[in-house]
């Protein structure tokens, strides 16, 4: 199997790896870097459960990405929310809201909610939900999870 | 009644911090050293066939792989997934006809998912690629999928004890003529003035709980089996486990991860037999099986579907005489839960309205598709369809409220509840109908869509549930709780209870808060460890919050009772004319009369001997609060759920517009995890009524294993809703607290069906509700619109 060098910065850190091109950034990310925020729930791209955010904004799925093609990517895991020990205000709210049940889901909705907002700061409910169609939640019934994500849309504006 | 402090608060979840930073571990998160694969290889072609080959010489011989087990090569004991062997007593269980018909690896596969051999390797990569060198042939045999095709006289026996493929039938020993009820419904059915009736089909819903299956397990040195897992129920895989390797239960733990959803599917055991195997053939390594998403649909099992006959007749003023139902359940390839669910089913059916006779008979028969088990609201779902379906069938014909009916001929305190002899011992239905029949426009929406123009139609409809809190007296409710408190002053409450992600822990902690008067910090529930806790049955039954809850508040008692005590001998009082607030005990009236709890706790834990009198020093002892508790009731929840939809009869879908749900909970511990509860339990039983089904092609072969062909409801799907919670306390639950894990899926089901009902004037009797048999209905019925 071919391999290639790439370095991955994940959560603001430089990561240099050597990985073979058939490895999903899924893999890398939880075997290789030891990180298992980002979850499998299907591994074909139909759940949601393992979405980061790439270059600030931009939501993919870890499931589906070659690892080999991500190099130079600047990766953002729902363990890198925290800043200062502080909770990235979607995190906040997803636990004031009671948006977290068997939370298997929830990092990747954590994510998924961050690019929802970078996209676009103050969504509408529908444009909220319609968004969230690509994460699949069986616990919550989403009620919570998009009051959660209206919440958060409001402190951030708050105090941009 | 003196105001709560913690009890009622929608205190933020004790787990949600980890989880929002996906710190929580689950059992696939767990790192071992020189952890080992193991791969279950299953029969993915055929549905039912016997094994005449099986050679795994090329693939042992891959590098990395370790051992590869076949069916001889593991134990020859066969078990039962569920734990009703656990649940009741050995004399019911052969009454009920239960079996223990799993084999480890099979020879004679009875549904496509069924496993032919375990492979240990060095890595997952490794094990799949010798999965593919596995040398298998099979003869297949001939595919059944229903109970019609399955009972014929000349179809295959699944299993030597059940002539007929009647895997169960409600046994005459315990219920009179294979009938459960009261009254005789065939001769009171004559009194009828309106007879309507039907047979409706029941799907075969799938949990799809977020997290798929994984394992870890360990024979170590010593002879210690250690399985990691997320069942539902550890102190019940705990000696299952223990039996099926011969293994005193001393020699056995079960490290419960972190649950990523239940809802029965891992009620008792899903693979751990599996992977334990393969870690005692391997000792000292650990060995992790790790489920595909893929395989969850073909094995783990899923909700009963099958066919539900029903007739009820009435007066012509409403008054119901008779009901008469039965079920036939497609109970899959091996027996699991086929005398559970058969029989709960007809108890809810029992349970809800004041029929003037009602009888219920309940059968199981073998198919060739992955065997039936629990899943939340546990026959309910079933009942709910039809029942509230011919209920408003009757009104209609009738020319009555299907509101008014239900207010006057539900059943309430004093009546019998799904257990005849056990009586409600509260009912808070009325204001639950009342209230949410007005937050749902009940009166004016029905009277709009009365008279309806267009290709769209509107309709509302309504259904009631009741269901319980635990499971006693059918079923073992037995939980115990240890409070160890620490020399701060700080505790421990130990149990084996589980928390699905339901926030059943963080109420549970709410409740010891509340009891001992102590903050939530204060605080730490020990859980998961089945050597740590004593028994406990686990989560099902919505048992968690009620009977956990009461075991948990007693065990409280007797550590505050022990707080008083010693209190009481420190300040030479009598512990009637004390009292305890912020962590401080004193004399009524006189607050500087006082001693900290935590000056009791640290003199208990650090006692020493005053040497001048050769007396310890103040009272000595850790003090602990002990309880093994049974439940002394199951207080049933009840509820009204209200559905507005909006019928497209061109393209025969259906739009939910607006859904309201309005529940007895006694007492909500923690209001917005209630309504977690509630709006979560909704997706399912509005896709159990629209979506919700597992497809077979006429081989048995599994036709949508994925999401994307399994249909769940979405966020835009799903429409705005409104929870009502009605608080008028239980006598028995914990602070009034009854149930609510389970309920809320069930009569969003019934109602759906009403507001269709209501909106296109035809009763589609198969669910799920899906367009095509919209259309179909619509043509079949000659109807325009």
């Amino acid at each position: 199997m071919k391999t290639r060098s790439i370095t991955l910065y994940v959560n603001g850190e430089a990561y240099s790896l050597n990985v073979a091109v058939n490895r999903t950034l899924l893999q890398v990310l939880r075997e290789d870097l030891g990180m298992p925020e980002t979850k499998y729930g299907c591994g074909t791209g139909e759940c949601g459960a393992c979405t980061v955010v790439v270059d600030g904004g931009k939501s993919i799925l870890a499931c589906l990405t070659l690892a080999a093609t991500m190099d130079g990517a600047k990766i953002t895991t729902a363990a890198g929310l925290e800043k200062d020990g502080k909770l990235n205000p979607i995190q906040e709210a997803f636990i004031s809201e009671h948006a977290v049940q068997c939370g298997y889901c929830t990092p990747g909705m954590v994510m998924k909610s961050v690019s929802i907002l970078a996209k676009n700061p103050k969504p509408t409910e529908e444009e909220i939900r319609r968004e969230l169609e690509g994460n699949i939640c069986r616990c919550t019934g989403y009620v919570k999870i998009v009051q959660a994500i209206q919440k958060a849309s409001e402190v951030m504006a708050s105090t941009r | 009644m003196s105001e709560l402090s913690i009890v009622g608060k929608s205190v933020p979840k004790i787990d949600a911090k980890q989880k929002v930073l996906g710190q929580a571990p689950y059992a696939a998160d767990l790192v071992f050293p020189g952890l080992l694969y193991g791969k279950i290889v299953r029969c993915l072609k055929y549905a039912h066939a016997k094994v005449t080959k099986l050679d795994f010489t090329e693939a042992a011989k891959m590098p990395g792989v370790v051992k590869i087990l076949g069916p001889k090569d593991v134990t020859q004991k066969t078990y039962n997934t569920g734990v009703l062997d656990i649940m009741v007593p050995e004399p019911v269980g052969q009454m009920l006809g239960d079996l223990e018909d799993i084999p480890l690896f099979s020879e004679h596969i009875k549904h496509q998912g069924d496993k032919i051999c375990g492979i240990i390797a060095r890595t997952e990569e490794v094990a799949e690629r010798a999965a593919a060198k596995i040398v298998v042939e099979y003869e297949p045999l001939p595919v059944y999928l229903t109970a019609e095709e399955a009972e014929k006289p000349d179809a295959l026996q699944f299993h030597p004890a059940k002539p007929g493929n009647k895997a169960f039938q409600l046994p005459a020993a315990m219920f009179p003529n294979n009938v459960y009820g009261w009254g005789d419904a065939e001769a009171e059915m004559k009194n009828a003035d309106l007879i309507v009736e039907d047979t409706f089909y029941v799907p075969k819903q799938k949990q799809c709980q977020m997290e798929p299956h994984a394992y870890v397990a360990l024979y170590d040195a010593q002879g210690h089996l250690h399985c990691w897992t997320s069942t539902q129920m550890p102190k019940c895989v705990h000696p299952k486990l223990a039996r099926l390797f011969g293994l005193p239960m001393s020699k056995v733990t079960i490290h419960q991860t972190v649950v990523g959803g239940g809802f029965g599917v891992r009620l008792g055991m899903i693979s751990e037999p599996e992977c334990c195997a393969m870690a005692m053939a391997v000792p000292g390594h650990y060995v992790k099986v790790q489920q595909l998403r893929e395989e969850d649909w073909i094995a783990s099992e899923s909700r009963h579907p099958g066919k539900y006959w029903m007739k009820m007749g009435f007066k012509n003023d409403g008054t119901p005489v008779a009901c008469q139902a039965k079920f036939k359940a497609y109970t899959g390839g091996y027996f699991t839960q086929a005398s559970g669910v058969p029989f709960t089913t007809g108890a809810w059916l029992l349970g809800t309205y004041k029929y003037g006779a009602c009888n219920y008979e309940g059968e199981a028969f073998f198919t060739n598709q992955v065997p039936c088990g629990a899943y939340r609201g546990y026959g309910n779902p079933q009942t709910n369809f039809p029942s509230e379906q011919l209920i408003d069938r009757a009104c209609s014909k009738l020319g009555i409220d299907p509101v008014e009916w239900r207010l006057k001929w539900h059943k309430g305190l004093g009546d019998d509840t799904w257990i005849l002899g056990f009586k409600y011992p509260s009912c808070a239905i009325d204001e639950c109908i009342t209230k949410g029949a007005e937050a749902i426009g009940w009166k004016e929406k029905r009277a709009k869509y009365a008279n309806q123009t267009g290709k769209k139609r509107r309709g509302v409809g309504i259904a009631l549930a009741t269901h319980t809190s635990g499971a006693m007296p059918m079923l073992l409710e037995h939980t115990v709780v240890s409070v160890k408190v620490n020399e701060d002053a700080t505790a421990e409450v130990i149990l084996n209870c589980s928390d699905l992600g339901t926030g059943a822990h963080t109420a549970l902690q709410q409740i010891a808060a509340e009891t001992l008067g102590f903050p939530m910090e204060d605080i730490h529930m020990l859980v998961g460890n089945s050597d740590a806790a004593g028994f406990d049955i686990g989560a099902h039954a919505s048992r968690t919050i009620y009977v956990g809850g009461l075991a948990v508040k007693t065990a409280c008692e007797k550590v505050t009772a022990q707080f008083f005590e010693r209190a009481a001998e420190a300040l030479e009082s009598r512990i009637e004319d004390l009292e305890m607030k912020n962590k401080k005990i004193f004399v009524k009236g006189s607050p500087d009369k006082a001693v900290d709890i935590k000056t009791i706790t640290a003199m208990g834990v650090y006692n020493f001997i005053d040497p001048a009198t050769g007396k310890t020093i103040g009272h000595p002892g850790q003090i602990l609060g002990y309880e093994s508790f049974f439940a002394p009731h199951h207080s049933p929840p009840w509820s009204a759920i209200f559905v507005e939809v909006e019928v497209d009869t061109e393209t025969g879908e259906v739009k939910l517009l607006e859904f309201v749900t309005a529940y007895d909970i006694g007492r909500a511990i923690n209001p917005q995890s209630v309504e977690g509860q509630l709006e979560g339990g909704a997706q399912h039983g509005l896709g159990y009524v629209l979506t919700e089904d597992i497809y077979y092609d006429k081989n048995g072969l599994c036709l949508n294993s994925n999401f994307t062909d399994y249909k769940m409801l979405g966020p835009s799907d799903l429409p705005p809703m409104k929870v009502i919670l009605v608080e008028q306390p239980d006598p028995v639950g914990p602070y009034g607290a009854k149930s609510c894990g389970e309920m809320g899926l069930v009569n969003p089901i019934g109602a759906t069906a009403n507001a269709i009902y209501n909106a296109i004037g035809i009763q589609i009797t198969e669910s799920p509700i899906t367009p095509e048999r919209v259309l179909k209905a619509i043509k079949d019925k000659g109807m325009t619109y």
